[in-house]
């Protein structure tokens, strides 16, 4: 299963008609099949990287969050936990699965039951099957065949089960924001679904503290710390304040992405900058773009605000820029703005190209304040 | 210190992927800036080798890989001082000779060759299990992948007859490992 698109109205604050799509659109050169598009089906592309930019509150967060919401739904049938109103939400999304594109239509409205649940209100799911020769046919003609769906499913389920049959993960969304100290148990329970060789631990552990050559975990609490070739025991909040806060998130995500890479599910990262070194970013940015790494067709969606990792994209189809004037708004690089590829991405962020430079006005506004 | 290859076609690159995963070149993977072989023809156009460069803090030595190779391989200023050689290896007139060299054509192409490049010439002339030979990258895959050695001879073999080579144009076989 891969997702391919997704266009949502009344989702959180993002604009009628919020609409993304996976497909590479502009011209694909044999560098780029070779780095850029993951062959999901002969002749059809989507991306190893995606970037979402766009200024502060202009609602990056939103669109991975969408992403996230569409995946639940394609990955486990349900959408729960979202700490979101769902009345009135309407979501059509394009999925691909074994030789077929499906578009999936539901409305979305809060569950009378099931707290924070999502029920699915008039649901339809269409296919089409994928011909190499019409993929432009395909995405621009009517979805008329509606998928046979022999059974009946409880209000909380989505009717994408009859097609991909069984839950599986299909992203793992990165909220570095979120607690450090879970980090460890997740970063443990990664490495157990994913199978993922205690060495890549230790390889990771060396990437981002030298000091650091081992860690074990004991238990959900308690972990052993190899640290400049010392065992010591801490609780999870004592490891926490141990190690520094670039160290704990970098292993979490670095392990969440040694799996991504091994199963081929997505990973989604919100402000993939934070906490780290630049050389980090653009490393794991990197082994996305890797084939000899990435086998298994995983892509890496991520939002930030550092222009220059954008510099490491050779298309600008797979990057998509946020703008808010009360509701989010986004567009694709390559349709709206049209670069040239061989530009250097930063460079036309600095002219403020895509309208997203930081407000020059408000800045002297406060300089001139703390001046007084 | 870390060397940087970059081919200018996949089918280049694959050649030297098979070379290097069979142990055949004087390099491993170790030894390669990122370790692998990149499919690059300019440095600045290819943000895997514009990344990979600006993480590795060592000196790099470039081996390109093509056949004329006859456009100059711009150095961005950034990596002037860390990019201490180039190298060219190229396969004159175009990769496919190799092909003719391992079906034995050579001559037959010889006779030919003003009316036909090497590429036209393996499109109509060679063959592996009955499939033609398109320019496609899999097809070296087929045709040298069970028997590097194949690929070994016809490197052999190409410096022992081309001797067109500028002085700055280097062969393959100066690579290969035990060579």
């Amino acid at each position: 299963m891969k997702l391919l698109g997704v266009k949502a109205t009344g989702f959180k604050n993002c604009c009628d008609g919020f609409c993304m799509d996976f497909i590479a659109k502009s011209k694909k050169t044999s560098e780029d099949k070779e780095y850029e598009l993951l062959e999901i089906d002969e002749g059809l592309y989507a991306y190893g990287t995606v970037g979402i930019v766009g200024k502060n509150a202009s609602g990056k967060t939103s669109a991975l969050e969408l992403l996230d919401w569409c995946y639940d739904i394609l990955s486990t049938f349900r959408l729960s936990g979202k700490k979101s109103d769902y009345h009135g939400i309407h979501l059509e999304v394009l999925f691909y699965e074994e030789g077929f594109i499906y578009k999936y239509v539901t409305q979305l409205d809060n569950s009378d039951t099931l707290e924070d649940r999502a029920v699915f209100l008039e649901q339809k799911l269409f296919r089409k099957k994928y011909y190499k020769t019409k993929l432009k046919q395909i995405m621009e003609e009517e979805w008329l065949e509606k998928c046979h769906i022999d059974g009946e499913v409880p209000e909380d389920f989505s009717i994408v089960f009859f097609v991909l049959k069984k839950s599986r993960i299909g992203e793992l969304f990165y909220d570095l924001t979120a607690d450090g100290a879970e980090g460890y148990p997740a970063t443990f329970k990664f490495m157990k679904l994913g199978d993922i060789s205690p060495n890549i631990l230790t390889d990771i552990l060396k990437i981002f503290d030298e000091n650091v050559t081992g860690l074990k975990q004991v238990d959900d609490k308690n972990y052993i710390l190899t640290y400049q070739g010392v065992e010591k025991s801490f609780s999870n909040s004592e490891l926490f304040n141990f190690l520094s806060s670039g160290t704990t998130k970098g292993i979490l995500l670095y392990i969440a992405a040694a799996f991504s890479l091994k199963a081929g599910f997505d990973l989604i990262v919100d402000e993939i900058e934070n906490h780290f070194h630049k050389t980090l970013v653009e490393n794991l940015i990197l082994l996305y773009k890797d084939k000899e790494v990435n086998r298994h067709n995983a892509t890496l969606y991520f939002s930030t605000h550092y222009c220059e990792l954008l510099d490491l994209f050779n298309r600008s189809d797979n990057i998509w820029v946020t703008h808010s004037n009360g509701k989010v708004e986004i567009s694709n690089m390559y349709e709206k703005y049209g670069i040239r590829t061989e530009l250097l991405k930063s460079k036309k962020f600095y002219q403020n190209a895509f309208d997203t430079a930081v407000n020059y006005e408000a800045l002297m506004e406060l300089k001139k304040e703390l001046m007084q | 210190m870390k060397y940087l290859i970059m081919c200018e076609g996949s089918n280049e690159k694959k050649i030297m992927d098979m070379l290097l995963e069979n142990g055949k070149l004087k390099v491993s993977a170790d030894d390669l800036l990122g370790r692998i072989i990149y499919h690059a023809r300019q440095i600045r156009k290819s943000p895997m080798v514009m990344g990979q460069l600006r993480i590795y803090g060592g000196d790099v030595e470039i081996w390109r890989v093509g056949d004329k190779q006859t456009d100059k391989l711009d150095i961005p200023a950034e990596f002037r001082t860390k990019i201490k050689k180039v190298t060219k290896f190229c396969t004159l007139p175009e990769l496919e000779i190799l092909l003719i060299l391992s079906e034995k054509k050579y001559k037959e192409y010889e006779k030919g060759k003003s009316q036909k490049h090497p590429k036209a010439f393996a499109k109509d002339n060679i063959t592996i299990n009955k499939r033609r030979y398109k320019g496609e990258t899999g097809f070296y895959e087929d045709y040298y992948g069970k028997d590097i050695n194949k690929l070994v001879r016809a490197l052999q073999e190409y410096k022992q007859r081309n001797h067109a080579h500028k002085s700055d144009e280097h062969y393959l076989v100066e690579i290969l490992n035990g060579l």
